[in-house]
Parts: structure tokens; C-alpha cells; sequence
């Protein structure tokens, strides 16, 4: 993709920033690059196989990055949110971000993948989406594609879920959740995952336990997708760097489907809008207070 | 002692079934029921169910030795003091039919550290309890460089019998320690000489698809690492890497547990050791809140440098079986085999050594 490399090799040399984190081709297929020099932007490419979502690399624990300088990321409309997420948070400072919006038709599910865009190849996330197009970006690049299949696999397992009884579906999470060996790799490919200290790390008290036994994995999980009420965008980084393969994405999509008409949110790509957590509402519902 | 015998088809079958009337447990890779493209090992009860040279198992055979999370002793405080009952170290009997070799070789390599500065008793128990057959590997991809560390698809580290699959659906029987002669001893035949020299043919063949994805490594790139703890490139080596660890879980050699007590109401409890992981924050957080490996880049170096230099110094190999499931399974998109050649490159480049 010329015009994005044309554009980051522009932004280095005139020093407006110093790293554009984009998508190369790696040995294993398409996979996140650090531009720091302009002879190097031909590396950058963008197409369909552009699956990862780059603003984890924003994240401020990612100190190695923060410290090369202002940077460049390539967005698309799905990870901008994850972006306004983290400026909303004051995780980092939209000054000091460039964003190059790239126009998406919707990417596949398996980076290492190569196969045309299909109904059983796209990525579950995709299915009618609607910004093909990034709102929140410095730089808007390509032309608008045509949209993307719908993957019917996640709304499949949602609707198949909801038809369960409550012990149906807890013996559902049990059996998932009990292949959990507590590594945390869903913790730390999130973009939204930036506290500081984690629960699950504090020793004093041990709030969860450490092991891998059902009791523990619940508490961990269940706190996990608790804490990523109003900030979950089904990005599925969580989903993708799980070694046990566990839906985490499907755990996510239940607490955000139920903030939706709760408190009237969806976490967009407006870093302006006001989060379910972060605002104090009179009308608010607390239906779960009786 | 390496002797070779041929193992027929039926022989194998009329083995698993006898080992399972006899309480021995069997273990071979199986197809996930959930996923027909996944393999792991798992319990059989007969031959039929395991899935032999499908794909390279999801998981090594680390878990069946070094459970994720594993109760060491219980404990109850009483009146007079605490009272203390331990598990049993006993282990029941078991075959691992169909290993890839590079992760019966990894048990191997693991034993070093098991017995170094205490003897694990539960490990070896298991280890001992153990019989390992393993099978002729032809699994490869661009992310193996078994042969890269001393090992190979056809290798002998660690297994008991290696399998070479032979005519008629039988295999030649390389028999490799005592233990796998006691396995198989009933079940063998003459192997003739045709065979004999097809199963060394295809030894030859399988190691020759794996040697081009990474030359040999050197024993002086264990010093040169050393020497460069502070190069600028395990900064940038390391961007892309998310700390994640999924690495640490899916290896075959990474070992490191964490041991914690969890009460389990007021009066008693449970010790147990969980898997941990260098490639988090917490691994090294003092309690002081000082962190020494402050950041990704000092994670990273740190498992190159046990894998590759310190491991190496201590015990005279690598801790890495090039199985490449770090590779396959990277949410960042790392690669050890295009990292290890760009390190052995800046190695083999020149004697400058950055000062510390």
C-alpha cells in the first residue's frame, strides 16, 4: 500500500514522529512492526490479513515503546475505539498520537492466513460493520470497500447460549473455564488491560487464588470481563492470545451486551464520550438494588 | 543400547489392549472432540482412537510431569501447632505411545534442574513410572529447528522406542533403554534388513526437511549472549512481544513454578506450586516494589539468555527442543528461529561487545 508508506516514511523524515507502528509481512504471516527508520516503511502494509489490534501497543505498561517517542499507529475503524478507550481513560494523550485511519473491508481470522474473505474466513467481529471507515484519525487512507461477509459463528454461540438454563450455561463456563491455566496472556494482549497492579497479582490479601483450579479461574475471569464493562470492543486480542483456545471474546460480548440497554453505552471511537464507570447518572436504573 | 526389531500393526493394538486391562494407563495424541484440526495427548483405550502423525500435539507432554497446579501438602492448625499431611509421590504406571521426539526429548533436558539443587520427587516419580515410545516425526514446519539444538525428528533423547512406520502399517522398533525393551519385548519380530534400511532412509529423509530453517548452534553463542546483556537489540528485538507468556505455557522446557498457600476456610489449607512464567511483571516483583525486569525488553532477554546461554553454562545444553510452538502461537508475532538467526548473525558478525 503505497499511499501508507508514502505517508509514514513522510512523517519520520520530517520528524513530526519517531516510530509508526503498522502491520509487515513476518514470517508467520502478517504481524505488528515498529518504523522508527524511513528507509524501512516499505515493511508496511495493509490488508485484510491486518487482524491484531495495535493500540494494545499503546498501552502505557508497553514502556519500551513510549520511550522511542511520539508515535504513528495504524487504525482501523474497529480499533479506534480501543484508542479512544485509552485517551478517555488518560491512558495516553491524544496530542501526543498520530493516527492513520486505514479504510477496512473486514480482516480474516487467522493472520496467517491467506484466503479470500468468506462468510466461514472473515473474522467473527465483522459482521455488519459499521465503521469501515475511522472517524477518530489524523490521516484517512484507501478507498471504501465494499462491506464485509457476516461470520455467523459467534452470534451462533450467543443464541445457542441464551437458550440454555442458568445450569446449563454455568456447566457451559465451568468446562471452559476449567482448561484455564492462569497464565494471563488474555491480560496482557489487551488494550484496556493498563492497570497498574492487577487484582489478580495483589499477594496482600490474595484476593484470587493463583492456581489453576475452577474456583480460582472463575474469580479471575469473571473479574476480568467485570472490569471491561464499558471498554470492551470485541477486538478479541484476549480470545486470540489464549493458548487453551477459551471464548473469552463470548464472556466479554455477555457484560457488554448488558451494559448496552442498561446504561444506554457502547464503547465508540468518541474519546469524549462519558463511560458507564466513570459517570455518576440520577436515572440510572439500579435494578439490582432492592 | 540401541537394537532394531519390527513392531507389527496387530502386535501394537494387541499391546494397548493388554496394558489397559493391566491398569497401566496409555497416552498417545488424540483428536480434540471439539476441534477435528487439534491434537493432544490424551488417555486411550484403544490404538484405534489415537491419531499418530496428524499434527504436532497442541501441547507438549510438560502437564503429564509438571501439572499446571499441583497440591504439594495439606495443612490444619490444631491446638498444639500446625499438622502437616503430605501428597504421595508414588506414581501409577503409564505408556506414552507416539511422542514426538523432540518432546520426550524435552524431559530430558528438564531433568537437570530437576535433580540440581534438590531431587523433585514428584517429577521423577513420574518420570520413573514412565514408558515413552515415540514416533518417526514428519510434522515439521517453517517454525522447527529441532535440529538447530542438538536434536531431531528422528532423534532418540529421552524416548524409551522410537517408532519408524514400516510395511504393512508395522513399524521398525528402534529399542532404546531397558524400560522400552521390558514394553515391547513380547510384541517383536525380526526386522529385516530391507526394512531396516527404509526406516534409516526415512530418518535421513524427515531430518533433512527440518536442517534448512536454522543452522546448527554454536556452544560459543551461549558466551556471546552472555557477554551482550545490554545490547540495544533485545529493546527492539522485543516490541512486538506482549509479555503474554503463552510461550512459557506452550514450551516444552519452560519449568518455573510459583509456590503458594491458600486457605480453604479458617483452620486449614492447601500448599500448592503453579506454573509461572518470566515473561510477566510479577515473576520478579520485589517486595519492596522494586522490579528488576522493569520492562519487556529485560523479560525477553531474560528467556533467550535461560534458554540459550545460562541453562547452557550450568547443565551443557540448550532449554529449548526447537519444537517451534512459541512461534506458531504468538498473539505479537514473534519467531525464535528468525530471532536466534538474527542474534547468531550479530554474533557471528564480530568480537564487539557492548560495555556494560
Amino acid at each position: 500500500m503505497k499511499e501508507l508508506q508514502e505517508l509514514a516514511r513522510k512523517l519520520l523524515t520530517e520528524g513530526t514522529v519517531k516510530v509508526v507502528i503498522g502491520y509487515e509481512q513476518g514470517p508467520r504471516g502478517v504481524r505488528p512492526v515498529f518504523v522508527t527508520d524511513a528507509a524501512d516503511c516499505e515493511k508496511l502494509i495493509f490488508d485484510r490479513r491486518c487482524v491484531t489490534n495495535l493500540a494494545t501497543y499503546l498501552n502505557p505498561r508497553r514502556k519500551p515503546i513510549a520511550q522511542l517517542g511520539k508515535a504513528a499507529i495504524v487504525v482501523k475503524g474497529c480499533d479506534a475505539r480501543s484508542v479512544a478507550g485509552l485517551i478517555r481513560e488518560k491512558q495516553v494523550e491524544r496530542d501526543s498520537l498520530a493516527i492513520i485511519g486505514v479504510r477496512c473491508g473486514g480482516v480474516l481470522e487467522d493472520p496467517e492466513g491467506d484466503a479470500e474473505l468468506t462468510s466461514e474466513t472473515v473474522s467473527v467481529r465483522c459482521g455488519g460493520c459499521e465503521v469501515r471507515e475511522p472517524k477518530l484519525h489524523d490521516y484517512l487512507l484507501g478507498e471504501l470497500p465494499p462491506e464485509p461477509p457476516v461470520n455467523p459463528r459467534r452470534n451462533e454461540q450467543i443464541a445457542a447460549l441464551m437458550k440454555m438454563s442458568p445450569a446449563e450455561r454455568r456447566k457451559y463456563w465451568d468446562e471452559q473455564l476449567s482448561r484455564c491455566i492462569r497464565c494471563h496472556a488474555c491480560r496482557e494482549a489487551c488494550p484496556m488491560c493498563f492497570c497498574v497492579q492487577c487484582t489478580a497479582d495483589k499477594s496482600q490479601p490474595q484476593w484470587i487464588d493463583t492456581s489453576a483450579t475452577l474456583r480460582g479461574n472463575r474469580a479471575w475471569q469473571t473479574m476480568r470481563v467485570l472490569h471491561q464493562a464499558g471498554r470492551y470492543v470485541d477486538c478479541l486480542e484476549c480470545e486470540r492470545a489464549c493458548p487453551e483456545h477459551i471464548p473469552l471474546g463470548l464472556l466479554a460480548r455477555f457484560v457488554a451486551d448488558s451494559v448496552e440497554p442498561r446504561f444506554d453505552y457502547v464503547a465508540s471511537d468518541d474519546p469524549a464520550a462519558c463511560t458507564p464507570m466513570g459517570v455518576f447518572r440520577t436515572d440510572d436504573e439500579e435494578e439490582f438494588i432492592r | 543400547m540401541t537394537q532394531q526389531r519390527f513392531l507389527s500393526h496387530e502386535g501394537l493394538v494387541a499391546l494397548v489392549t493388554k496394558l489397559v486391562a493391566a491398569g497401566t494407563q496409555v497416552i498417545a495424541p488424540v483428536r480434540a472432540s471439539d476441534d477435528v484440526e487439534q491434537v493432544d495427548y490424551r488417555p486411550i483405550s484403544k490404538l484405534d482412537e489415537a491419531a499418530f502423525g496428524v499434527r504436532l500435539p497442541r501441547r507438549p507432554l510438560k502437564e503429564l510431569f509438571l501439572p499446571p497446579t499441583e497440591v504439594l501438602l495439606y495443612y490444619r492448625q490444631t491446638k498444639d501447632g500446625v499438622e502437616i499431611s503430605e501428597v504421595p509421590t508414588n506414581a501409577r504406571p503409564r505408556v506414552i505411545l507416539g511422542a514426538v521426539p523432540c518432546d520426550a526429548a524435552a524431559l530430558e533436558v528438564v531433568d537437570h534442574v530437576m535433580s540440581w539443587d534438590y531431587k523433585d520427587e514428584l517429577w521423577f516419580a513420574r518420570r520413573e513410572a514412565t514408558t515413552i515410545v515415540s514416533l518417526l516425526c514428519n510434522l515439521m514446519d517453517a517454525a522447527c529447528f529441532c535440529t538447530a539444538v542438538g536434536l531431531g525428528p528422528e532423534s532418540f533423547r529421552g524416548s524409551d522406542v522410537l517408532l519408524v512406520p514400516s510395511e504393512g502399517g508395522g513399524y521398525v522398533a528402534y529399542i532404546v533403554t531397558p524400560k522400552g525393551e521390558a514394553l515391547l519385548n513380547d510384541s517383536l519380530a525380526e526386522a529385516s534388513e530391507a526394512a531396516f534400511a527404509a526406516a534409516e532412509a526415512a530418518r535421513s529423509e524427515a531430518r533433512k526437511k527440518v536442517e534448512p530453517n536454522l543452522p546448527s548452534i554454536p556452544a560459543e553463542f551461549s558466551q556471546w549472549l552472555a557477554k551482550n546483556f545490554n545490547d540495544p537489540i533485545w529493546k527492539t528485538l522485543s516490541l512486538r512481544c506482549h509479555g503474554c507468556g503463552a510461550c512459557a505455557a506452550l514450551c516444552p522446557t519452560c519449568h518455573c513454578f510459583d509456590i503458594v498457600d491458600e486457605h480453604d476456610g479458617s483452620e486449614q489449607g492447601v500448599r500448592r506450586r503453579n506454573w509461572d512464567s518470566c515473561q510477566t511483571a510479577k515473576f520478579t516483583m520485589h517486595a519492596s516494589g522494586h522490579n528488576p525486569r522493569a520492562t519487556q525488553a529485560e523479560r525477553f532477554r531474560q528467556k533467550v539468555q535461560h534458554k540459550f546461554s545460562i541453562y547452557p553454562s550450568r547443565f551443557g545444553e540448550i532449554l529449548c527442543t526447537g519444537c517451534g510452538r512459541c512461534s506458531r502461537n504468538c498473539p505479537g508475532g514473534m519467531d525464535l528461529p528468525e530471532i536466534v538467526s538474527e542474534l547468531m548473525a550479530k554474533a557471528q558478525a564480530g568480537p564487539e561487545v557492548n560495555k556494560q
